[in-house]
C-alpha cells in the first residue's frame, strides 16, 4: 500500500524514527510553530484546545490507578498522583491516600516528575505525560507525583521552580507516601523543560535548611542554554524537529525581562551561576539524545557537576532525537527505561 | 488504528501513515514560504476542529495554506466570523472547504448569554424597527398551548421495541477523581457514607441507619462544600432507607426560580447555553428562516444571547422562529406564553422577526411531528436543542427511542446536547452512588469557589444557597429514587456518542472559535480559577479543574 515517493522522501527520518514517531514530533512541531507569535506571546487558547488531554482514572489499568489533588489552593496547583495496584479492583476513594508503605514494599520510591514543553507546553494531564507517568510506576514500583506547574509566557521564573518547590514540601510531608522508615524516599525527574526544573528544586532543597533530601535526579534531555551558540546547535538547527529560533523564544518567555541566556535558570554552570561545590545535591542520571541540538549544553552539564565534586551518569544515545522515550517503539526507549529502573532502585 | 499513538490521543490508522508523514512535509514547507512571506497570521485565525483526527486537521491546514483566501476587505469591526461553510464541521473525517474564516471572536463577546439581559424598552429603537418587525410572537400562538394528555398508558409501541438501548449497560472505565480535602475527617466523612451506601443496597437497614447518623455528626464537624455535599448524600440516603421518597412533583416555577439561581452563580449554564448557540449559529448561518425547537425552555434564557447574535450577523438576521416546549403547570399558569412574551418584546427591539409557540408536554415522549408545524427543510432551517432533558427519557424505555425517531422526523440542520459528564445510570447502586458523590463533590467544590463574590456578599450567599438546592434536588433523586421516579439517568459523553450514532446521527465538530470564546466566557463570568474547557473528540466540556462536569455535543443526520 505503501507509495513509493513517500517511502523515499521519508527514509532519511524513518532510519532515524520510526513513522508514526516522527508524524507524533512533526505534529507537535508545526502545531507548536502556530502559537508562538513573534512578539513573544502565546496562543494559550489554542494550546489548550490541540493539547490532548486525559482524565486521571481511580479504576487501575495495567496496575496503575491515578487521581489528582490540589496541593495549593491559592494557586490551583495541581498534581496527578499515580499508584500501582496489585489487584483490578477499584480503590475505595477512602483508600486513595492510604499508606504506600507494606509488608511487600517497605521502601516506596516517589518520584516528583516535572513534564517537559519547553516551560510553555503541555500539562500533568496530557496523554503523552500521563502515559509516561504510568510507565514509570510499573517501572520502578513507585508512585509518582506529576506537577502541573505554571507556565511560560504567562508565569515567568520563577514560578515553575517555586511549584515544584511548593509540592516537594507538600511530598515530604505526607504520611501516606512514607517507607516504614517514616521517611519519604524522593527522586525528581523531568524531561526538557522538566529537566531543567527537577534541577533547580534538588538546588533548592540542598541549599535551604529544610532538611528534604533528594535521593536522586533524572534528566531526560534537559533543557538548559547559553549565551554562547554552541557547535551542537548550529550542526542540527533545524534538523531534528527543533531550531535555534524555538529555543530562543521558549527562553525569552521564561527567562525575567532583560535577562539573557546566562541568566543561572538557563545555563546553570554558566559565567552567572554560583558553584555547586560543596553542595549537598543528590546524584543524577542525564539522558543525552545524540540529535538534539540543546546537547552540548547538556553535556556541559554534565561535566559541570563533575566538576563540582557530584556524582553523575550520563547516557549518551547516539541516533537519538528528542521525544524518543514517549513511544516504546525504539531500542533507546528500553535502554533509557532500564537505565532509570537501576537508578532508581539502586538509590532508593 | 495507530494503537501507540491512539493512546496519546491521536487517531490515525496504520495505512494513512505515510500519507499523513507525507503532508506534514508539506505543510511544513507551505508553513514556512507563509512566514517568508509575513501572512502568518492566516495560521491564527483559522478555525482548528477535532486535533484527534490528525488526518483531517493536516488536510485542512494544508488547504488554509495552499488556497489562501483574497485580502479580506471587510470592516475590520466585523462582527461575526463567516461561518458560511456548510455542515459546521467534519461529520466523519471529511476535510473542510479550503475558505479561510477569520477567528474574529474577539468581537463576539456580545453573543455571551448575560450581556444579553432583556432590555429596557427604547422609544427610538421601537420606531426605527417597526418596518422591519413582525411580532407574530404569542397572536399565533394562542392555539399552541396544547396539553399533551398526560395520560399515564404508555403511547404507542414505537418502531423497534427492542431492549433498553445497551449503551446504558456500557461500562465507563474511568473514574476520575480529583482531592481538594486531604483532611482525615474529611476521607472518614467519605469512608462512612459507602459503607452507608453499601449497607442500603444490602438491606441492612439496622446498619445503614446507623451509619446516616454517623454520617450526620461527621459531617457537622466539617466545613465548606465537603459538609454541604455530604449533609445532601445523607439525606438522600435517609430517605432510601426510611422509603420517605421526595415528591418531584414541585411546582416547576420554584424549581426554575433555583435554576436562575444556578444560573447566576457558576458557569455551567451559561456555557452550555453559549456552547449550543454556537453550534446553532454556525448551522444556520446562512438559512433565511430558522427554527429553534427548545426541549426545555423553562425561563428562555439561552435565547435572547442567540437572538441577539442572529439579529448581527452580516446580511441581515433570518426569520426566528421558537418552539417551547415545558412541563404542565400549576394553576394554568402559562409560563410558556409569558416567556414567549419577554423574548418576542426582545425581538422587537433588535428587529428580528419572531414566531413564538409553547407546548405543553408531561415528557418528551409525548412530542409528534405533526404538532410542530414544521416547514420544509429547504425553507426553514430546524436546531433542536436539549439542555439536561435528554437523560429524562432513560427510566422508560423506549422513551428515547421515540424521541430520538421525533427528532430526526424534525429534519434537523443540528441537534444540540448538553449533558452532565457522569454515569449516575449504572445499574449497581453502590456504584452510581459513588459516581454521584464524586461528582457533586467537584460541582459543589467549583461553586464555594464561585460564589465569593466581593460586591454583594447577600445575594451571593442566597443564589449559593439556592444553587446548593438546586444540585440537592438531583442528588436526592439520583440516590433516593428508582423507577419512573429517577428522572435524573445522566449518562456520559461516551454512552450519549453511542446512542446519537446508532439512531442515525453524525457528529458536528465544535472548534477552535468555541472553545476559545467559552473560555474567555469563563474568564468574564467565573469566579474561580479553577474551570477548565476541554475538546473532546469534536465535543467541549467544561470541568473544574481536570474533572469534566458537563458536555456539549453537536448532532446532524447521518447521510
Amino acid at each position: 500500500m505503501a507509495r513509493s515517493n513517500e517511502v523515499s522522501i521519508n527514509e532519511s527520518k524513518q532510519m532515524v524514527v520510526p513513522l508514526n514517531t516522527w508524524v507524533l514530533i512533526s505534529n507537535f512541531k508545526l502545531a507548536y510553530n502556530l502559537l508562538r507569535r513573534p512578539d513573544g506571546t502565546f496562543n494559550r487558547h489554542l494550546a489548550e484546545f490541540l493539547d490532548r488531554k486525559v482524565p486521571a482514572n481511580a479504576n487501575p489499568i495495567d496496575g496503575v490507578f491515578s487521581f489528582d489533588v490540589i496541593v495549593d489552593r491559592a494557586t490551583n496547583l495541581l498534581c496527578r498522583i499515580y499508584r500501582p495496584s496489585d489487584t483490578d479492583e477499584p480503590p475505595n476513594v477512602a483508600d486513595l491516600e492510604k499508606p504506600v508503605k507494606s509488608e511487600s514494599s517497605s521502601t516506596v520510591p516517589v518520584i516528583v516528575f516535572f513534564h517537559g514543553g519547553s516551560f510553555a507546553h503541555s500539562s500533568a494531564n496530557s496523554a503523552i505525560y500521563d502515559t509516561l507517568c504510568r510507565r514509570l510506576v510499573g517501572l520502578c514500583r513507585a508512585v509518582v507525583v506529576s506537577v502541573n506547574y505554571r507556565r511560560a509566557p504567562e508565569h515567568r521564573y520563577p514560578c515553575a521552580y517555586d511549584d515544584g518547590w511548593t509540592v516537594l514540601n507538600w511530598v515530604k510531608s505526607r504520611a501516606w507516601l512514607e517507607s516504614t522508615d517514616s521517611k519519604v524516599h524522593i527522586f525528581l525527574a523531568g524531561d526538557s523543560s522538566g529537566g531543567n526544573i527537577a534541577h533547580h528544586v534538588a538546588l533548592k532543597a540542598a541549599e535551604s535548611e529544610s532538611g528534604i533530601e533528594v535521593l536522586g535526579n533524572i534528566l531526560l534531555n534537559p533543557m538548559f542554554g547559553g549565551e554562547l551558540r554552541t557547535e551542537s546547535e548550529k550542526r542540527l538547527d533545524g534538523k531534528y524537529f527543533v531550531s535555534v529560533q524555538d529555543r530562543d523564544w521558549y527562553w525569552r518567555a521564561f527567562l525575567p525581562d532583560g535577562a539573557d541566556r546566562d541568566h543561572p535558570a538557563c545555563n546553570p554552570f554558566g559565567p552567572k551561576a554560583a558553584s555547586l561545590e560543596g553542595v549537598k545535591f543528590p546524584k543524577s542520571l542525564v539522558v543525552v539524545a545524540g540529535l538534539d541540538l540543546v546537547q552540548d549544553w547538556q553535556m556541559a552539564y554534565v561535566e559541570g557537576l563533575k566538576k563540582a565534586g557530584q556524582q553523575v551518569k550520563d547516557l549518551y544515545l547516539e541516533k537519538a532525537t528528542i521525544g524518543f522515550y514517549l513511544l516504546p517503539n525504539n531500542a533507546h526507549f528500553h535502554t533509557v527505561m532500564d537505565e532509570i529502573k537501576k537508578f532508581v532502585s539502586s538509590n532508593c | 488504528m495507530d494503537e501507540l499513538l491512539a493512546v496519546l490521543g491521536y487517531k490515525v490508522r496504520s495505512s494513512d501513515m505515510a500519507d499523513v508523514a507525507q503532508k506534514l512535509e508539506q505543510l511544513e514547507m507551505a508553513m514556512g514560504t507563509a512566514q517568508d512571506d509575513g501572512i502568518s497570521h492566516l495560521a491564527c485565525d483559522t478555525i482548528h476542529y477535532n486535533p484527534s483526527d490528525l488526518s483531517g486537521w493536516v488536510d485542512s491546514m494544508l488547504s488554509e495554506f495552499t488556497n489562501p483566501p483574497p485580502p479580506s476587505a471587510a470592516d475590520p469591526t466585523a462582527v461575526l466570523h463567516n461561518n458560511s461553510h456548510s455542515a459546521g464541521g467534519n461529520g466523519g473525517g471529511e476535510s473542510h472547504k479550503s475558505a479561510v474564516f477569520r477567528d474574529d471572536s474577539e468581537y463576539d463577546l456580545r453573543a455571551i448569554p448575560g450581556v444579553a439581559a432583556y432590555p429596557q424598552a427604547d422609544e427610538s429603537d421601537k420606531d426605527s424597527c417597526r418596518k422591519r418587525m413582525k411580532t407574530s410572537a404569542g397572536g399565533s400562538s394562542n392555539s399552541a398551548a396544547v396539553s399533551s394528555p398526560s395520560s399515564s398508558s404508555s403511547p404507542p409501541p414505537p418502531i423497534a421495541a427492542a431492549a433498553a438501548p445497551s449503551s446504558a449497560l456500557i461500562a465507563e472505565p474511568t473514574r476520575p477523581v480529583v482531592l481538594i480535602d486531604s483532611q482525615e475527617a474529611g476521607v472518614r466523612l467519605v469512608h462512612t457514607l459507602l459503607a452507608c451506601a453499601e449497607a442500603v443496597q444490602q438491606d441492612n437497614v439496622k446498619l445503614a441507619d446507623a451509619l446516616v447518623k454517623h454520617t450526620g455528626l461527621l459531617a457537622a464537624s466539617q466545613t465548606g462544600a465537603m459538609r454541604k455535599v455530604a449533609t445532601y448524600f445523607a439525606e438522600a440516603l435517609a430517605r432510601r432507607i426510611y422509603k420517605i421518597y421526595p415528591q418531584d412533583c414541585l411546582d416547576p416555577s420554584y424549581s426554575d426560580t433555583l435554576e436562575m439561581h444556578f444560573y447566576e452563580t457558576c458557569p455551567y449554564l451559561k456555557f452550555a447555553h453559549f456552547t449550543a448557540n454556537q453550534a446553532i449559529l454556525e448551522a444556520f448561518a446562512t438559512a433565511n428562516r430558522v427554527h429553534v425547537i427548545d426541549f426545555g425552555l423553562k425561563q428562555g434564557m439561552q435565547w435572547p444571547a442567540l437572538m441577539q447574535a442572529l439579529a448581527l450577523r452580516p446580511g441581515g438576521p433570518p426569520a426566528f422562529r421558537l418552539t417551547g416546549i415545558g412541563p404542565p403547570q400549576p394553576n394554568n399558569t402559562d409560563n410558556l406564553q409569558q416567556v414567549g412574551w419577554k423574548l418576542a418584546h426582545l425581538a422587537e427591539t433588535i428587529g428580528v422577526e419572531f414566531e413564538f409557540r409553547g407546548f405543553v408536554a408531561n415528557s418528551l415522549a409525548d412530542l409528534e411531528p405533526e404538532m410542530l408545524d414544521l416547514r420544509p427543510a429547504d425553507v426553514e432551517a430546524v436546531a433542536v436543542n436539549s439542555v439536561f432533558e435528554l437523560h429524562r427519557l432513560l427510566g422508560r424505555s423506549a422513551g428515547m427511542d421515540k424521541v430520538l425517531s421525533t427528532i430526526k422526523a424534525m429534519k434537523p440542520k443540528i441537534v444540540t446536547v448538553v449533558e452532565q459528564e457522569a454515569n449516575h445510570n449504572g445499574p449497581v447502586f453502590v456504584d452510581r452512588f459513588t459516581e454521584a458523590l464524586h461528582y457533586y463533590s467537584s460541582l459543589f467544590d467549583s461553586l464555594e469557589g464561585s460564589a465569593a463574590s466581593p460586591s454583594s456578599p447577600t445575594t451571593a450567599s442566597q443564589d449559593l444557597v439556592m444553587s446548593e438546592l438546586y444540585l440537592g434536588r438531583q442528588i436526592c433523586n439520583v440516590v433516593a429514587c428508582e423507577g419512573g421516579d429517577r428522572v435524573e439517568r445522566h449518562e456520559t459523553l461516551t454512552q450519549w456518542r453511542a446512542r446519537m450514532e446508532s439512531a442515525g446521527f453524525d457528529p458536528v465538530h465544535l472548534g477552535s472559535n468555541a472553545y476559545k470564546q467559552a473560555s474567555m466566557l469563563l474568564a468574564l463570568f467565573a469566579g474561580g480559577d479553577g474551570y477548565r474547557v476541554e475538546e473532546n473528540n469534536g465535543a467541549l466540556m467544561l470541568g473544574w479543574h481536570t474533572r469534566p462536569l458537563i458536555a456539549t455535543s453537536a448532532w446532524q443526520l447521518a447521510r
